[in-house]
């Protein structure tokens, strides 16, 4: 007898999970980051505007993390980690050299609004610089229970 | 998965339009940039960019419209943001730009030059 097909894109991730994504530090590839956002989002229970807006945010962290960096031979690992609560996302941007030269004026003014973006969508964001890595990170909380 | 990402630019009724299809992120800002100086400095100081096939659009995205912007204001002429996309909108909301940009909902609302 043939059991009744899985249905796909109903499995969840809950509390303790932790997804990680490496890729090389390239504009790119940062839809990358965007889709695996969007997945998981999915899969832990956010909403569909929720989704959208972590959406956003995941590039926006990226672009945090890559700021200021000359990122042609680095990588960016992105971390999700998911709790009862909240789902926590770090970027961390390694074996990149500080940015030489100057930047261009659209770039300085993408960074401020990359800020407000970041501050309107999740609730929780932030920078830190370490040992020649960058690390940005953010939290974003359900208003009900995760998956 | 690769989604097209689309650029484009004709006159309109006398109006230098830019259409743009797809995602406009860190990966493709570069060819929006390139499309609406080029346009400018063929001395078109009002321009209209048509969003309404654009997805996605993220802060670089924004910095590019940003840098549009005074450069045609700087000529007297102003940058018209067609767009509808209520996730889009969003994004404008947020970053205050709905206040900076005049936005409409369709070519047909940007009057002739």
């Amino acid at each position: 007898m043939i059991g009744e097909p899985e249905a796909v894109g109903t499995e969840t991730l809950g509390d303790g999970d932790r997804v990680v994504l490496t890729f090389p530090a390239r504009g790119d590839l940062v839809v990358l980051a965007r889709l695996v956002a969007s997945a998981i989002s999915a899969r832990v229970g956010f909403d569909i505007e929720e989704l959208e807006d972590l959406r956003l945010a995941v590039g926006e962290l990226c672009l945090l993390a890559l700021q200021g960096s000359d990122a042609r031979h680095g990588d960016l690992q992105l971390e999700f980690t998911i709790s009862g609560e909240a789902l926590d996302i770090s970027c961390t941007l390694g074996g990149a050299a500080p940015q030489s030269g100057s930047r261009d004026e659209d770039r300085n003014a993408a960074d401020e609004l990359s800020e407000q973006i970041l501050y309107a969508l999740v609730d929780e964001h932030g920078r830190e610089q370490e040992d020649g890595s960058v690390r940005a990170w953010l939290r974003k909380r359900r208003k009900g229970p995760l998956a | 998965m690769e989604q097209e990402f689309r650029i484009e630019d004709r006159m309109d009724g006398g109006r230098s339009v830019i259409t743009v299809v797809g995602e406009i992120d860190v990966a493709t800002a570069p060819q929006l940039r390139e499309s609406l100086h080029g346009v400018i400095a063929q001395g078109q100081a009002t321009v209209v960019l048509d969003l309404l096939g654009v997805t996605f659009l993220d802060s670089t995205a924004l910095g590019v419209l940003v840098g549009g912007l005074k450069r045609c204001r700087e000529l007297g002429g102003e940058l018209y943001i067609v767009v509808t996309d209520a996730r889009l909108r969003k994004i404008f909301e947020i970053t205050g730009l709905n206040k900076v940009f005049p936005i409409v909902d369709a070519l047909a609302e940007v009057g002739a030059p």
